[in-house]
Parts: structure tokens; sequence; C-alpha cells
């Protein structure tokens, strides 16, 4: 070669390429223009098959082609013999293939793909299953390959302990793959389910005695297997959350049974509370209220007019049903759709009469992270603890050894958990509103199981930082509640859940909504000092609020309104004394 | 080679790597109170690992990220700066195990190495992961010696000319101004030239200034197994074996399985290298005899344990001189005879780049060295006869194989055919 070398220049090159792509966007819209025409005027040939393939190769997203090119696939099916029609769509999985080189996650294609599969007379499974693996390895987090692979693994047969080695091949080689890591969550259950706690043949499926149980759950041994794997994962990267998300699962949620939780009668307005497991549409649930031995026609209603779906549900008893305190009743709450029901006595002399189960014995507030066993917990709690010493600002540690700690002893751990709130909102300020909710959250459980250990009726927290209020179906009885110095912003509707409410204290929060504050029917006294409570209108809901005597607003906004005194005397008369 | 460096960097950049196929190296070993294990290097290898506690995990994985960019973290060595490296790793609480990892298979230094140099070399480790694959090195398929074999088939295309069989007997030397002006082969040819480029071993004792030299211990070996059995018998294994005293150095070895195209299928071409402190046989025996099981009678019994060592089927013990130190000033030949000299024991090959580079710079300091040839598409030819200047010169770069010194000419008007007679020369002809 002695020829001398000379390289074309970038303005010659860039010149060539422009006019290329000229060449190229003029013969795409033409062929799209004549691809249109056909479709509408129902041409199915194999013209159009031409075309929507070119277009397609190209741009494969284009959707309106792939109906296209099904419309008159089903067409050339009536017309072909079945071995025919075999050949025509696996040519157009060769077609789709090179579609998915072009962009491996095209809706268009994945489903193209699976609707093929329906079509054809006789498919290729593990070529499937190939295809799935082929495209996971250039990219493990492509969902539409995941989603068809769950789609050929169905159709196949392809057995789960299969399924099940190829999460440990991919984890294996990244463990950062959420992926994977969920697919191996809803396959472990299906191989190694956990064995029913009555494991006696003969007996009918009877409820487990724990008021917990747990459905997807894998058994023991396998379990431990899978903590070992997460360690593995999260101490060689703490900050990976996949593993972390998954260990949650592991350590288990557990589905709380269905039931009653509380009924509540008081004689006073004849009215019955009652509070469900979790919030429902009380007149679709087929509830009967029988008073003694006699089923009563009753008009369910809710709380708060904007809780349609509620955990508390009241009703009011024909008048004279019970105002007589000389007389015991004895009431039934049937849930006919759950088929459970809850008794309660009112006894002679006795004013009101409430039957709930503790939120310690029903192991409540663990429902978190309470399926496993103590020891099991425990085990856990230490090597969480482990890798605190030696990451001591990783948030998911500290996230999870709080939830490990609130599921063991939520009381005896309260102390620490808070401890590491704080490190949280430190490490991790984006979040700090969230771990300020979260805090607040298991604030308000200890502060029940305490009332609960108790046996009082009083629910004190203030100057705790409180953020959030919640559980407050779980207060359906009591009686003085005190939120001051805290960081609420609003009673919302929920409030209206505490039906035997008194005395309210919220001094000093920044409250501007008082919505929760509505017909509760035994609420005398209201302290909102220092709040954030700004126009006449905040304060309506008082108004049905029909006990309600004292009321002290100082240091609220609204004092600045004019005329306030004399507005808030025509809102609420029955209020004696009022502080501005 | 190390996937980031000089040599890589090289081959990119001139576009020579299109002449290669390359394989990675699939994983790192170490042999460990008589078993050989595999050194977790990556994220997925530490996950996987079963000879690590979790917690050794993340100090590993800790200590590894600091390395990764150290220099942004001074407070955390600053106290170390002229200490040994292995101080410094037992400082930061890494077990024994941990320690025996980082400094014979991750930076792969000695216990005398100082931190700064350990830190720098876990850094390339690290810094060279994962950018072709699980380890940072790759191997070139049909062994080391395809390397310069690019680099000249690059020349050749930009017409370089390659005397085949034939080596240079003499020099020709213009006794006024002490500089080559003519080769004669061994088959009488005299070629004239500027400038003379050959590789140490051709150089006889005369020239050189002293002949002691260190001295590289060698072994090869053909087995019938891998040291460390595994799902794939197709991999290529880079050892190293930590020495028994701290003051004798490590011995690395190679082991390329049939597909790195160096042996045929079912066997295994095993390399091991150290620097000499005796013959090679003193040095790699015990080691070959730890890992490999070699027969010494034909028919004798084995014992479980050996049988259970891949067998050695033959080997070859040999000492190679260590020149890398040299510099023109040890030797005693005129100022244009530029000596290559041979590999160093170093794994990567800056070394050998540095040199080519510099000799190249003595000979062109105008040009640049190995630039990028151009695209074959962009390349428009004018027809007429041989020309002036070709687009660049390449240099024979002298890594493992021991290559014939190509005699380059500045001014293509080589016309090798005439036969001088030697009353022409000024008759002072060495070797």
């Amino acid at each position: 070669m002695h020829g001398r070398v000379k390289i074309k220049s970038t303005a010659q090159q860039e010149e060539e390429k422009r006019k290329e792509k000229e060449k190229k966007l003029k013969a795409f819209v033409s062929a799209r223009d004549a691809v249109l025409k056909k479709r509408s005027a129902g041409e199915h040939d194999e013209e159009a098959l031409q075309l929507t393939r070119q277009l397609l190769s190209s741009n494969p997203d284009f959707a309106t082609l792939w109906n296209y090119r099904r419309e008159v696939l089903l067409h050339l099916e009536t017309l072909r013999e079945k071995d025919e029609v075999q050949k025509l769509y696996e040519s157009e999985l060769h077609f789709i293939e090179a579609c998915l080189k072009v962009n491996p996650k095209s809706y268009g294609c994945w489903h193209h793909r699976t609707w093929v599969n329906t079509r054809l007379p006789q498919p290729d499974w593990t070529r499937e299953l190939g295809l799935c693996d082929r495209c996971l390895s250039l990219d493990e987090r492509n969902f539409h390959c995941w989603d068809y692979r769950r789609v050929v693994v169905k159709a196949s047969g392809v057995s789960v302990e299969q399924e099940l080695q190829f999460t440990d091949r991919l984890i294996g080689s990244n463990f950062s793959n959420y992926s994977s890591w969920h697919y191996r969550s809803t396959l472990l259950p299906q191989l190694h389910p956990q064995p029913a706690p009555d494991s006696a043949p003969n007996t009918s499926p009877s409820p487990t005695t724990s008021p917990q149980f747990h459905s997807h759950r894998v058994c023991e041994e396998q379990l431990l297997k899978e903590y070992e794997l997460s360690h593995n994962a999260f101490f060689t990267d703490p900050n990976d959350q996949s593993a972390w998300f998954y260990y949650r699962w592991l350590l288990g949620r557990a589905e709380r049974e269905e039931m009653i939780s509380c009924v509540y009668v008081s004689r006073e307005g004849e009215r019955v509370s009652v509070a469900f497991s979790k919030p429902v549409h009380a007149q679709s649930e087929g509830l009967m209220l029988v008073l003694d031995g006699q089923p009563q026609q009753v008009e369910w209603r809710s709380t708060h007019p904007r809780l349609r779906h509620s955990p508390v549900w009241l009703c009011d008893l024909p008048p004279g049903s019970i105002s007589d305190m000389s007389n015991e009743h004895n009431l039934t709450i049937h849930w006919t759709e759950k088929h459970t029901h809850r008794d309660c006595a009112l006894y002679t002399g006795c004013a009101e009469s409430w039957c709930r189960d503790s939120a310690t014995n029903l192991e409540l507030f663990r429902s978190e992270l309470s399926v496993e066993k103590s020891s099991v917990l425990q085990a856990e709690l230490q090597s969480c603890n482990q890798l605190l010493e030696l990451e001591p600002q990783n948030k998911w540690c500290l996230l999870t050894i709080i939830l490990l700690m609130r599921a063991l002893d939520p009381l005896g751990h309260e102390k620490e958990t808070l401890a590491h709130f704080q490190t949280l909102k430190e490490v991790d300020p984006m979040r700090s509103t969230y771990y300020s909710d979260l805090c607040s959250k298991f604030l308000i459980e200890n502060t029940i199981l305490k009332m609960e250990y108790a046996e009082v009726r009083v629910f004190s927290l203030s100057n705790k930082n409180l953020t959030t209020l919640c559980h407050l179906d779980q207060l359906l009885f009591v009686t003085h509640i005190n939120l001051s110095s805290n960081q609420l912003l609003r009673l919302p509707p929920h409030f209206a859940m505490l039906q035997c409410l008194e005395v309210l204290e919220a001094d000093d929060n920044a409250i501007e909504n008082l919505e929760g504050l509505y017909h509760l029917p035994k609420l005398e006294e209201v302290s909102l000092r220092n709040n954030q409570i700004c126009k006449l209108s905040d304060l309506e809901s008082l108004a049905s609020c029909t006990k309600l005597t004292r009321l002290d607003l100082r240091g609220n906004p609204v004092h600045r309104t004019a005329h306030i005194e004399s507005e808030l005397s025509q809102l609420l008369p029955r209020v004696t004394a009022l502080s501005l | 080679m190390y996937s980031r460096g000089a040599l890589v960097d090289l081959l990119i950049k001139s576009n020579v790597s299109r002449y290669a196929e390359f394989k990675n190296i699939g994983r790192i070993l170490t042999c460990r109170n008589g078993k050989v294990e595999q050194v977790p290097c990556s994220r997925a290898d530490v996950f996987a690992s079963k000879q690590l506690t979790v917690v050794e995990k993340r100090m590993l994985m800790k200590f590894l990220t600091f390395c990764l960019d150290f220099e942004q973290h001074p407070e955390e060595y600053q106290d170390y700066t002229e200490k040994p490296f292995r101080e410094f790793l037992k400082n930061k609480k890494l077990t024994e195990n941990l320690q025996d990892f980082i400094l014979h298979s991750i930076a792969m230094v000695t216990q005398q190495t100082l931190m700064e140099e350990g830190l720098k070399a876990t850094q390339h480790f690290l810094r060279c992961l994962g950018r072709y694959g699980n380890t940072p090195f790759l191997f070139p398929l049909y062994g080391l010696g395809e390397i310069p074999q690019c680099f000249c088939r690059m020349c050749a295309v930009f017409g370089g000319i390659y005397c085949l069989r034939h080596s240079v007997q003499c020099l020709v030397v213009d006794k006024a101004s002490n500089k080559v002006k003519a080769v004669i082969d061994t088959r009488g040819q005299k070629i004239s030239c500027s400038h003379f480029v050959v590789e140490d071993s051709y150089i006889r004792d005369e020239q050189r200034q002293s002949t002691a030299y260190r001295q590289i211990s060698r072994a090869v070996l053909i087995t019938d197994r891998s040291v460390l059995p595994s799902d794939s018998d197709q991999q290529i294994s880079l050892v190293t074996i930590p020495p028994l005293e701290s003051s004798a150095p490590a011995v690395r070895m190679v082991e390329l399985c049939s597909s790195s195209m160096t042996c045929m299928p079912g066997t295994y071409l095993v390399h091991l290298t150290c620097s000499s402190s005796g013959t090679a046989q003193e040095d790699l025996a015990p080691v070959v005899s730890e890992l490999f099981h070699v027969s010494t009678i034909p028919g004798e019994e084995t014992s479980v344990e050996e049988r259970s060592k891949p067998a050695v089927l033959w080997v070859m013990y040999f000492n190679m001189r260590d020149t890398s130190a040299l510099d023109s000033s040890s030797y005693s030949l005129p100022s244009n005879v530029h000596v290559c000299t041979g590999p160093d024991g170093s794994l990567g090959s800056d070394c050998s780049i540095k040199l080519a580079e510099s000799v190249f710079h003595h000979i062109l300091p105008d040009e640049e060295f190995c630039p990028p040839a151009p695209n074959p598409e962009d390349i428009i030819y004018d027809g007429d006869g041989p020309q002036a200047e070709g687009p660049g010169f390449d240099e024979s770069v002298n890594t493992e194989a021991e290559e014939e010194g190509a005699a380059h000419e500045k001014s293509p008007s080589t016309e090798p055919a005439e036969m001088d007679s030697v009353a022409d020369t000024t008759p002072s002809s060495e070797e």
C-alpha cells in the first residue's frame, strides 16, 4: 500500500450524515401514510405485513401498527392450514426479536409476543424462557421481561425450584437487583410453605388461636437460610435497599384477623358505638344488633360525614330501650360477613359499659414484624446491632432495628427507639417528616399500652414532638386526652371517634383545623391555647358538641377577628366560660 | 494485563486492539494453609464468599471503598506515610485473613512495601475491576506473544518491512561519529540505517558494563486439571502464593485453560514466576509439589490427598535475566543503538511501554507515539509510488516474548538488495 492517506474532514462527514437522515425520514413518512391508508381501507394482505414490518423495525413503539398487524394475521389465519399458521407465527416471533433488539423495553413488542404465543398451535416455551434469560442478562431490571417470564413460567409449567435457582444465579452475580429478590419472595412460599399450625389432618380448618394469622409464609428452616442470605447482602453493602426490603418481608407482616374490637354502650343517649379491626362500610357488612335476645332495627352512621369507611360506627337504640338504670341488658353485635360477633353486658346501676380486647393481648402493635418467634427476632436484632456498630449512620439499619425492637418489646425499648429516631433524622434529613410521623405513631401505641396497663381512661402524650395522630379508633373509651406542647396541625375527622371524650387539652401546638371535634356527645371542656385557629369558620364543628361549656382560645390569631366574642356566643351559646 | 493501564490505553488509542482478542481472567486465587481459595475482590465475590464472616465482609468492603479514592481522606492515613502497608492494615482493624488477601492478592506487594505504594496498588486493582469483567485482568488469546505481533502487524500495514529468518550479525560503526551507519545480516547483506533497536539478549558480554544481574525464576507446567475445580473448566486464574518467610518473594502463577488457545483441550498451561533466590527449581519446586501432584515413579500408589491435586504432565524450570533495571549507561555501545531490556517481574507492562516510548522519542522526537490509525472508510488513496511519510512508525514492543530486533528506517529508500563489498565499510565490526 503506497497510497497517500487522506481522511475525510469532519464537515464532509457531517453533511453526509445529514443527507442520510433526511432520506430516512422521507422514506418513513411515506411508508407510514401508505400503511394507515391501507388500514382504513380494510386491506389485510401481505403488503400490509411488509409495510408494517419496515416501519416497526426502526420504530417498534408504534402501537397502531402492531394492532393492524394483528388484524392482518388473524385474517390470514383463516386462509391457511395449521402447519402454515405455525410457520407464520414463528416468523412473527423472529421479527419481534429483531424489534426487541432495537428497544428491549417496548410495550408493543412484548405485548405482541404474548399474543402470538396464544395463537401459535405449538408454542415453544423453552425458547421463550431462553429469550427471557438473554434479555435479563442484558438488563436485570427489565420489568417487561420479568412479567413476560411469569407468563411463560405459568403457561409452560416450569418448576418453582428451577426458577428459584434462577434467582440464586442472578442474586449471586448482582445482589442489588430488587427484581430478583422480589421474584424470590413470590417463589419461596410456594416451594417451602409454612405448615399450618393445626397439623392434625382430621380437624376441619379451625381459626388459629393467635389473633394474628399468616398466609404467604415460609417454613422456618428455609427462612433461616434466607436471613443468612440477607445478612450477606446488607453487610457487604448496607446502602443497598433491595436486601433490606427483602429482609423486612422475611421478618413478616401479619394479617390481622377481622373482628369487632370494641363495643361501647351508653345509657345516656342510648347509643351503641362499635369499633372494627379495620375500616368498614357498615351498611354493607351485614351487621345485626341483638338486644336481650331481640334483633333491633337500627341505622348505622359514621362518626364524621367525611369518613365513609371508618373503623368506628354508631347507632341509636329505640328510645327507652336501655335508659332505666335498674335494668340489666345484654347486647350482641353480629358481623355476619365475617362470621364473628361480640357481646357486651350493661349492668344495673352502670351508666355505660364496654367490651374490648386489649391491644396488649392482641399484639396489635406488633403487626409490623410480628410473625416470627421472639428468639428469632432477638437473634436478628443482635445481627443488626452488630452492623450498627460498624455503620452507625446507616439509615436502613437504624430503621430495621427500630422495627425489630417494636416487635420484641415496644415499651421496654422506648428510650432506645427514640434515640435511634433522633439519629435517623440527622442522617436522613430529607425524610425527617416521615420519621417524625412514624415516631409519633409508635409513641401513641406505647401510650395506649401504658394506659391499658394502668387501667385508666386518660391518654396523655404531651411534649413528645407529635406530628400526627393515629390509632384514634383505639381511644373510643378515653375520657381525658392531653396533647399539649406538640407539633400537631389539625384534629382530623378521625378524632370524632373519641365518643367518650370529656376533656381535651391541646395547648401549644399549631392546630388550625378542628374538623374532628364533631358531635362528641360528652365533650365538656376544650383548651386550645397558643395554636393557629384563625377564622370563626374553623370553630364551626364545635357547635355540634352539645355539652361543651368551657373553651380556652387564648393565643390564637382568631382573637383579632372583629366582633369575635359576640360571634362566638352566637355560634356556641352553651359555652359559659370562654377565654380569648 | 491490567484492564486499565498504559498497555490497554495504547492498544485502544492506536487501534491495534483490533488485531487481537482477549479473554477475562475469571478469578483470583490464593493459597493458604495448603488450600487454594478464591480471593473475593468484587462486590459479588464478597457477597458470595463462604470464607468471610459478615463482619469481615463489611470491613473489607469499607476498606476497599476507602482505597478507591483514598486521596480524598488524608486524615485516615497521614500518620502512616512512612510505615509499612501491613501495619496500616492492622491499624484499620482488618483481621489476619483480610490483611493477607489485601497484601498478597489485591495490592500484590510485599511485607516491606510502604503504605502509600500499597494504597496506590490497591486502588489500581480496584479501578480495573469491572471494566471488562469481574477481575482486573485480561489475557490475549493465543498468548502474550500476540501483543507484539499486533503492533508489528499494524506497522506492516503502514509500510514497515520485516525480514524473517535472518538476524543481524554485525554493526558497521562510523569511527568519526561513533554511530552505527549500517548493519550486516547473517546472509551478508548490508542495510544502511540511522538507528538500531535491539533486545538485550543479543548484546555480547564485551559490550556490557557488568555481568551481574537479578534473575527471575520461571516454571512452565502442563497439567490435567485446575487447582481449584469449579462449575466451569474454562477459566483463567491468577494465583498468588504468599511466601513462607516474610523475606522471600511471593510466587505468582497463571493457570490457562484450553480456550485461551495456549494448550490442548483437556489440559491446562501453568506459568510460575518469582524473583530468584536460587535456581528456578529450588525456588519453585516446593510450590509445585504443594499444589500439584508430580509423579516420580510411573505407576506408583498415590494417596487420596495427592490424587485430588492436578497431575503434572510436563514441567520445565529455567532462570531468566531480569535486565529491566538497566539503561544505556550499562552498555558500551554507539549512541544510536537502543537496547530494549527484557520483561521485569511485575504484572503489568508499564515498564516496557515507558521504554518503548522513550526509545521512540530518541529517534523521532517530534512525532506522536502510536497515534490512532485512521478508520479504513475514511482513507483516500492517491495511488502514486512510494511516498515520503507513512502515518507513524511503530516500535516492536518487547514484552514477555523474545523478538528479533527489527531494523527500522527513517527514509524509505530502503533498497535492501545491494551487496556492498566489505572493503567499503570501516573495519570495526562488532556484534
